[in-house]
């Protein structure tokens, strides 16, 4: 299933948009890994379409710190056009491997940290021990919102 | 001052050092805890960016819970406050997105209402009362010179996180954590890319050495200002430097470490707790020899 994109962020928005890239100069992961970076992905979903970007696996690589937003003179919403783009991206199996592990952690325990050894640890800060997780419950919210159209649960 | 306590998932369960500091401090300075039977948030360096009804539905789940004992929710965790303090503003914003919300809800006889604020510890220890009952409780100085990291989602994006404390630019520098680092003695020491990102999002999705790198790059900064240790309030952020600077100095053979504290071990030490009492006993880099040669032991 897909989803639509334009319903999250408005897709005349991109217009908006002068290519200055004081979004990708500010983009800490564009330094250090062979990103999109926000300038170039808003250029290609105008150019191109943004089915280029959603099947791109470099979409992923971001910090979501949201400073490319912050510092747009034109204020466009620069991170909600990346979230639509992540979740149509995710819904056509383009998503990394420790992401997906990640959210399927969490759907099975209602927590996104692996419990090891837990109540030694908690005791030796003399801490009660951790009440579960209200695991259930979660899931079947998880259910309800359909997750299961991304990853099996 | 009564709050929910939210702990998220990374503190209670890697950190739990940081839950405990953060009891003891509350107690202190008459900030009263209540738990609940919380989730995970959820983050949102993941499932918002996977499934947003999904991140919106538990979030809101979280809401509802403190929404129903009337009490307003405190995060500890910069991922955490951003997922509750943004769900929250759409959910009180937008009656259609309230209305999908509480149909997923509705079998577990929850119902977003909009009734509560979200707010984080620092800006709890940062209230006028809180910081009166600190200068009066507090028993010794921490003079060091310590660097801050706020980790970005505890105010990005500050129309959501401080719509009320935004610039001329419309955009927001937090400085509370310095400011209340100043009060218990501490030498808030500015440092270049302050408010950049730890990396820590980017390791934990995509690639664990590109996001080191950018750790690397605010470390050579950090150096470069002769901070002697640095605050945090986040436990992404803090493992990012913690076990960051083991792990890269494997690669760089960098002998500097600089010790990381989160927020209320630094106010727990100020009140005289020891460092044992706020868990700094299990920090990979361990703060023992700085402290020392400020008589904390």
């Amino acid at each position: 299933m897909t989803i639509k994109i334009w319903k999250f962020f408005q897709r005349e928005q991109l217009f908006e948009c002068y290519q200055c890239a004081r979004c990708t100069g500010s983009c800490p992961a564009m330094e250090v890994a062979p990103a999109l970076g926000p300038r170039e992905t808003i250029l290609i979903c105008l150019n191109q379409g943004h089915d280029r970007v959603v099947e791109d696996e470099k979409l992923w690589l971001c910090c979501t710190c949201n400073v490319c937003e912050d510092r747009c003179p034109q204020e466009i919403p620069i991170c909600d056009l990346l979230v639509a783009l992540r979740n149509s991206a995710a819904r056509r199996g383009n998503i990394p491997i420790r992401l997906g592990m990640a959210i399927e952690l969490l759907a099975k325990t209602g927590r996104s940290m692996i419990v090891h050894q837990l109540d030694e640890m908690r005791a030796h800060h003399g801490l009660a021990p951790l009440p579960p997780a209200p695991v259930d419950e979660v899931r079947d919210i998880l259910k309800k919102t359909g997750l299961d159209e991304v990853i099996e649960i | 001052m009564k709050y929910a306590l939210y702990l998220g998932c990374a503190i209670p369960i890697k950190y739990p050092g940081f839950e405990a500091a953060t009891r003891l401090v509350c107690e202190r300075l008459n900030v009263e805890l209540v738990d609940l039977p919380f989730s995970c948030c959820p983050p949102p360096t993941s499932m918002k960016l996977v499934h947003y009804d999904s991140w919106l539905a538990l979030a809101a789940r979280n809401l509802c819970l403190a929404e129903e004992q009337g009490l307003d929710l405190l995060t500890l965790c910069s991922g955490c406050v951003n997922t509750l303090k943004e769900a929250n503003h759409i959910l009180k914003n937008s009656d259609s997105k309230r209305r999908r919300v509480n149909k997923f809800l509705e079998g577990h006889n929850h119902r977003f209402k909009g009734t509560i604020e979200v707010t984080h510890i620092l800006d709890v220890l940062y209230q006028d009362t809180v910081v009166e009952k600190l200068l009066h409780e507090k028993v010794r100085d921490i003079p060091l010179r310590v660097g801050c990291h706020y980790g970005c989602h505890y105010f990005r994006p500050p129309k959501v996180m401080y719509p009320g404390e935004l610039s001329d630019a419309e955009s927001h520098v937090p400085v509370k954590m310095d400011h209340l680092l100043s009060i218990i003695g501490v030498e808030p020491t500015e440092y270049s890319r302050k408010f950049l990102c730890c990396g820590s999002p980017l390791g934990a999705n995509m690639d664990q050495d590109a996001g080191y790198s950018i750790t690397r790059q605010k470390l050579e900064y950090i150096h470069e200002r002769n901070i002697q240790a640095l605050s945090v309030v986040c436990p992404s952020c803090f493992e990012q430097f913690d076990m960051g600077q083991i792990v890269l100095a494997r690669k760089t053979k960098e002998k500097r470490r600089i010790p990381t504290f989160y927020l209320t071990q630094l106010v727990g030490l100020a009140l005289g707790l020891s460092p044992k009492d706020v868990g700094l006993d299990v920090h990979r880099i361990k703060p023992k020899k700085l402290l020392s040669g400020i008589d904390v032991a």
